[in-house]
């Protein structure tokens, strides 16, 4: 007879050294979750909670701020991923050239500053930057590019503040791609190229049929870590412009926590983050299929 | 032959050169158009705030002035929020590298049931939209008491720095081969004793790269602050700088020169331990 003990040895030891983080996370996260879900089905304030069925499903359905903000928030997203994807390429192949080993490290250095920086304080400097007496003003008047003495007030108008916030997001966070991807570019191996070299592949060749295939992988997964991260983003336009003017650059994030701890609409927050929780962890099953498949 | 190069006219060396000469030129381009930001938050915060708005603005402060840094570095309001940033964030750090090696060790080493689910709960943490979690911590440090305490921050902050830690370290570990912690164990050593004396030391690197971006993450979050801290004496960093607005609505060169001192403490430890950071970047995103 084996006893319990000795059947499952592994599994106990194992536990014994992962269970205070294990408390800790399902504390912190599927406890809380589990609670949300119930909320979105109560009317809910700080003191009192009465039963509302699926009345605050109904009315985010047919919530145009709710949807508003959701598609602002998918715009939000796919422009910044896509510009951090282009930048970050670029930036990495350029980083990857043969060039001086200090200069690399040094150029790399100093273009990971923005994305060290909190979002709170980059979207402040960009605020300050776009201000109609800012120096994006003033620089596209001395370049001519807009007339001279006329100001744009890039946060105060509805048609150009959501991509004022984009350009601040895209800004401080590029240098996550280069990094990833200039890590990527220094794992193909270096024969591959000389191999195509001799055949006399272009360099255009070589990119599209080398380059490219061997980085499939790290930008598929930094494509969709990045979609979630910006989709669930709530700083940048939090700081940069509340959501507004007029709920022009509202995001899901921002419309919750208004929702939540402006109106302590707790209930009808909740069935929004419900749903915000819903579309992330679509996204997020194809990034685990991936880790999976390669953590094993 | 080289049928398809683009300048067949010259040789594989020359354009070489040429390509080099092109990549060190439009390198130092990106790196003048990424700084512009950083400098005009360096220069708005070296100049008097009536020079601010004044139009055309101008890179070079017409006169140089430290009285903003001075105005901050005086002003004990200030210092606290300082401080507690630092303590929180330190704290922070060191309770997910110390309960993330030891989650991490379990992870490496064992082959248990239901470790792919442990796995797959520790890559999904990472994906939960933050403002979903704020409305139940609200609710529920209100009910312990916890609202608006430095320890509230403590214990959130624990929900992305500690997933991260654990996955990063896990995946150095299992690069390190098991035999020296078990001739360890055979000459008399515990397991724990294992762990510290031997694997931990190791694996320095990883807990370098780890910490430091879990530090980061901490230093730089700000929805849990704003909706959890009320009282400016247990504010951090960020929640300050954002009431700082409203509150200093025209000093835009205080504003500017606290965010410099805000930022200047991870550039600095980030350029000195750019190699750990970057190896941390690359495992902590792919996992595997």
């Amino acid at each position: 007879m084996i006893s319990f003990r000795q059947r499952y040895r592994q599994e106990l030891l194992a536990l014994s050294f992962l269970w205070p983080s294990l408390v800790i996370l399902v504390a912190l996260l599927v406890y809380p979750l589990a609670e949300v879900i119930r909320l979105s089905f109560y009317d809910s304030n700080l003191m009192t909670e009465t039963w509302a069925g699926l009345a605050n499903y109904r009315r985010l359905s047919g919530d145009p701020l709710f949807w508003q903000a959701f598609w602002q928030t998918v715009l939000f997203t796919f422009f910044s991923v896509a510009f951090h994807l282009v930048i970050g390429l670029a930036l990495a192949l350029l980083l990857n050239m043969r060039i001086n080993s200090l200069f690399q490290s040094l150029a790399r250095g100093m273009l990971i500053v923005p994305w060290l920086l909190a979002p709170t304080v980059a979207g402040m400097i960009w605020v300050l930057m776009l201000a109609p007496f800012g120096v994006i003003n003033g620089m596209l008047n001395g370049l001519g590019l807009i007339d001279a003495g006329t100001t744009i007030s890039w946060l105060g108008d509805p048609s150009t503040a959501l991509g004022s916030v984009t350009a601040m997001n895209v800004w401080r966070a590029f240098p996550f791609f280069m990094v990833m991807l200039l890590a990527g570019l220094q794992a193909v191996p270096r024969e591959l190229y000389e191999a195509a070299e001799i055949d006399g592949a272009s360099l255009a060749r070589q990119f599209w049929h080398i380059t490219l295939p061997q980085l499939r992988g790290v930008i598929t997964t930094i494509v969709l870590l990045d979609s979630i991260w910006t989709f669930r983003a709530f700083d940048p336009v939090f700081v940069m412009t509340g959501g507004g003017p007029a709920h022009a650059s509202e995001v899901l994030p921002t419309v919750i926590y208004f929702d939540g701890f402006q109106k302590l609409d707790f209930g009808y927050a909740s069935a929004q983050a419900v749903v915000m929780f819903v579309v992330l962890f679509v996204v997020s099953a194809f990034y685990m299929r991936r880790s999976m498949s390669t953590a094993g | 032959m080289r049928r398809h190069s683009l300048a067949s006219g010259l040789g594989t060396d020359q354009r070489r050169m040429l390509l080099n000469a092109m990549s060190y030129g439009l390198l130092i381009l990106a790196i003048v158009i990424v700084s512009l930001p950083i400098l005009w938050m360096l220069t708005v915060s070296v100049r008097p705030n009536l020079e601010v708005m004044r139009i055309p603005p101008s890179w070079i402060p017409a006169h140089f002035t430290l009285a903003s840094y001075g105005k901050i570095l005086t002003n004990p309001r200030y210092i606290v929020v300082f401080l507690n940033t630092i303590f929180i964030s330190l704290f922070v750090t060191f309770l997910s590298l110390f309960l993330g090696a030891l989650a991490a060790y379990a992870l490496a080493r064992f082959n248990f049931m239901g470790q792919r689910v442990v796995l797959m709960f520790l890559i999904i943490t990472q994906m939960f939209p933050l403002i979903l979690l704020c409305i139940p911590y609200f609710r529920v440090f209100v009910m312990l008491g916890l609202y608006d305490t430095r320890t509230s921050l403590i214990i959130v902050y624990l929900t992305f720095t500690l997933p991260f830690c654990i996955l990063m370290l896990r995946s150095y570990f299992m690069n390190i081969s098991p035999a020296m912690e078990e001739a360890a164990m055979v000459d008399g050593c515990t397991r724990m004793g294992a762990i510290f004396r031997i694997l931990v030391p190791v694996s320095y690197p990883a807990f370098i790269g780890a910490g430091l971006y879990a530090f980061l993450l901490a230093w730089n979050e700000f929805l849990f602050a704003m909706v959890l801290v009320e009282a400016w004496e247990n504010r951090v960093l960020t929640m300050a700088i954002y009431s700082l607005m409203a509150e200093f609505v025209t000093d835009w060169s205080g504003m500017m020169a606290f965010s410099m001192l805000a930022s200047l403490p991870l550039v600095v430890a980030f350029i000195l331990l750019q190699k750990f950071m970057v190896q941390g970047m690359t495992a902590g995103a792919l996992t595997s």
